[in-house]
């Protein structure tokens, strides 16, 4: 999986800023993909790829429970987040819906990691290579609940 | 072995654990709302499954109503759609829904705990993260996403892995209960532990200084645990709790007998482990006041806006966050919170607005006007708070004051519906979170207590709510 980082050097990046409250009326996701991360970069949408990472700091994904956070995130192309920790009920609604990966990384990575570096993620190996600095970070593994639904492709594939 | 009162909720909800598998807990309660299931229905409809337990599942709509006249239609089509999606979905399924013309119509954690829905002992889930709000009453209660929804709508259970239990202590004796709040007490805690310091976990609240709240100010302190990332909160049942639910509309028929069984089970045992234990003295807190775009960026409204580098000590990226903030809220550290000039006031939200809210903010203006320069509404939590708030004429000495008396609803909280901040007005807020653009874009929001958010519609700055009458 490879794909370039979009880096906010922050912590707290909440849910009203990755999808403010106005568009959870809206139900079309490529509509709310439109609106991901306006209120901390309107410009987002316009210059975020297919395949892009998100990297950011602590607790990221706190506050609401909106699951249109990581759809919007996801229907941007956005394929995994990778942040110093996360919000749970953010954390959870971004695999339940297999909308996308949440993964921990730790402090070396999170400073090595600079806006557009190229980066290789291998869940299996637990391992983020970035290419663009020839470097490779660890990221923290899966628990196992998670792992399995990430496999089976969100909680309702999830058979135990 | 010894447990703690989350721990034994938790057990007598499982359904299936193992030590090495993920555990499906039994679900009491669901609560929906509008805003986070209608894709959860279109997939049970998608897959042909059904709702498993209607009975135990309850509907209202809060989030994108509008609380001005609702005699009018609603203006906004695209919020219309959502609320007539919640009405077909509630009647396909067999789902009872307290519409917009229902006299329990209100915000799903005032209106839970009022209908006697909220139990000690049960769990209880909701597509809303303040869903930690009814922990207040001895609940497992915690916010969940919309594919989380349509599992519990799918099977009343979820799958979860279990959270660690956090002490939280709260002693001391407040000197004037009426000017520090239940508010300016989860205010302090959060901006000692911090955004995520709860993360993880499930925060029980103990000592006496919980045991001297009553039921809506413990709603107020639980409400506000996911703003320090724990998913619950909870308080142990007693008498307080057991007076509040007796007697409402769906409190159980044999209620004293779950009550007895209740005392002899709800409580943590004495030498129960905590994974984490917070202390807080609340003696001597003075009334808090939000300063950042975040909950746990708050002080005293005696303090100035803090420097970065000071409120930072050391901490790189929390100075960077301080001045960002300041940025946002257009404030120069060092400024007297006092003041602070606000545009607009809310008293309102599930954090504060029930009728002890309404009381207490009542107290302060009776008599008073609302600064010139400030627009200020309240927005009473349920119909039924409206009702009982009209009925001791409260109403009338909040719009004698000029502040706008409203429907219930979630209203200027969370910027969804037409109560917003226009770009650039400054609020004195009884909401839970002031994230940036949160009431609005470019809103600028301040936490702080029912009484605080009055005496700020007056003088029309912020107050030290102590030197103002309030017997």
């Amino acid at each position: 999986m490879k794909g370039n980082a979009i880096k906010y050097d922050k912590d707290n990046i909440d849910t009203d800023v990755i999808l403010p409250g106005t568009y959870l009326k809206l139900h079309d996701y490529d509509e709310l993909a439109k609106h991901a991360m306006e209120g901390l970069d309107p410009d987002f949408h316009s210059k975020v790829k297919d395949g892009d990472y998100i990297v950011a700091g602590r607790n990221f994904g706190c506050g609401s429970s909106r699951e249109h956070a990581p759809i919007a995130l996801s229907y941007s192309g956005i394929k995994a987040v990778l942040a110093l920790s996360f919000a749970r009920i953010f954390y959870r609604n971004a695999v339940d819906g297999a909308f996308l990966l949440p993964i921990e990384i730790d402090e070396d990575a999170y400073k090595s990691i600079s806006n557009g570096d190229q980066l290789e993620i291998s869940v299996e190996k637990n391992t983020i290579k970035n290419l663009t600095k020839n470097k490779d970070y660890k990221m923290k593994p899966f628990s196992e609940l998670i792992g399995k639904i990430i496999v089976a492709g969100g909680l309702f594939k999830y058979k135990p | 072995m010894p447990q703690t009162l989350f721990e034994k909720i938790w057990d007598s909800h499982v359904v299936v654990e193992s030590d090495n598998s993920p555990s499906i807990i039994y679900i009491d309660r669901h609560l929906v709302h509008e805003v986070t299931s209608p894709q959860a229905f279109e997939e049970l409809r998608l897959n042909k499954r059904r709702v498993r337990r209607p009975d135990l599942t309850i509907a209202t709509m809060d989030h994108n109503v509008p609380t001005s006249d609702r005699s009018l239609p609603i203006v906004d089509q695209i919020s219309e759609v959502q609320i007539k999606t919640l009405e077909k979905n509630c009647q396909d399924f067999g789902i009872q829904l307290f519409d917009i013309k229902s006299p329990y119509q209100g915000i799903v954690h005032v209106i839970g705990p009022q209908l006697g829905i909220t139990l000690p002992g049960t769990t209880i889930v909701c597509g809303d993260s303040h869903t930690s709000t009814h922990g207040a009453f001895g609940a497992l209660a915690f916010g969940i996403g919309t594919s989380e929804v349509e599992h519990v709508l799918a099977t009343q259970t979820i799958r979860m892995e279990k959270p660690k239990p956090f002490e939280i202590k709260v002693v001391g004796k407040r000197k004037n209960p009426h000017a520090i709040t239940a508010k300016d007490i989860i205010l302090s805690i959060i901006r000692h532990i911090g955004t995520n310091g709860g993360t993880g976990t499930v925060i029980e609240y103990r000592g006496e200084a919980i045991s001297d709240l009553t039921m809506e100010q413990r709603m107020t302190i639980c409400n506000m645990s996911i703003e320090a990332g724990s998913r619950a909160g909870l308080v142990a049942p007693d008498e307080k709790t057991f007076d509040y639910l007796r007697g409402r509309k769906f409190t159980p028929k044999n209620y004293d007998d779950l009550v007895s069984q209740w005392q002899e089970t709800l409580y943590t045992d004495s030498n129960a482990s905590f994974a984490k234990i917070f202390t807080i003295d609340v003696s001597n807190i003075a009334p808090q006041v939000s300063w950042g775009t975040n909950p746990a960026m708050v002080c005293d409204v005696t303090e100035s806006v803090p420097f970065p580098e000071e409120y930072a000590k050391g901490n790189e990226d929390q100075r960077k966050a301080a001045e960002k903030a300041l940025q946002y809220m257009s404030l120069k550290a060092g400024t007297k919170m006092t003041e602070i000039e606000i545009d607009r006031v809310f008293i309102g939200s599930c954090t504060n607005s029930r009728i002890e809210d309404l009381i207490e903010a009542s107290k302060v203006i009776k008599g008073k006007n609302v600064s010139s320069k400030v627009r200020a509404m309240v927005v009473p939590g349920s119909q039924m708070v409206k009702k009982q708030a009209e009925e001791m004429g409260l109403d009338k000495i909040f719009k004698d004051a000029n502040f706008e008396w409203r429907e219930s609803g979630c209203s200027m909280c969370l910027g969804m519906n037409p109560g917003i901040l226009a770009p650039g007005e400054r609020c004195a807020s009884t909401s839970n979170r002031n994230f940036e653009g949160r009431q609005g874009t470019g809103g600028r929001t301040h936490l702080v207590s029912p009484v605080m958010a009055a005496a700020a519609a007056i003088k029309g700055h912020f107050v030290d709510v102590r030197e103002m009458d309030l017997n």
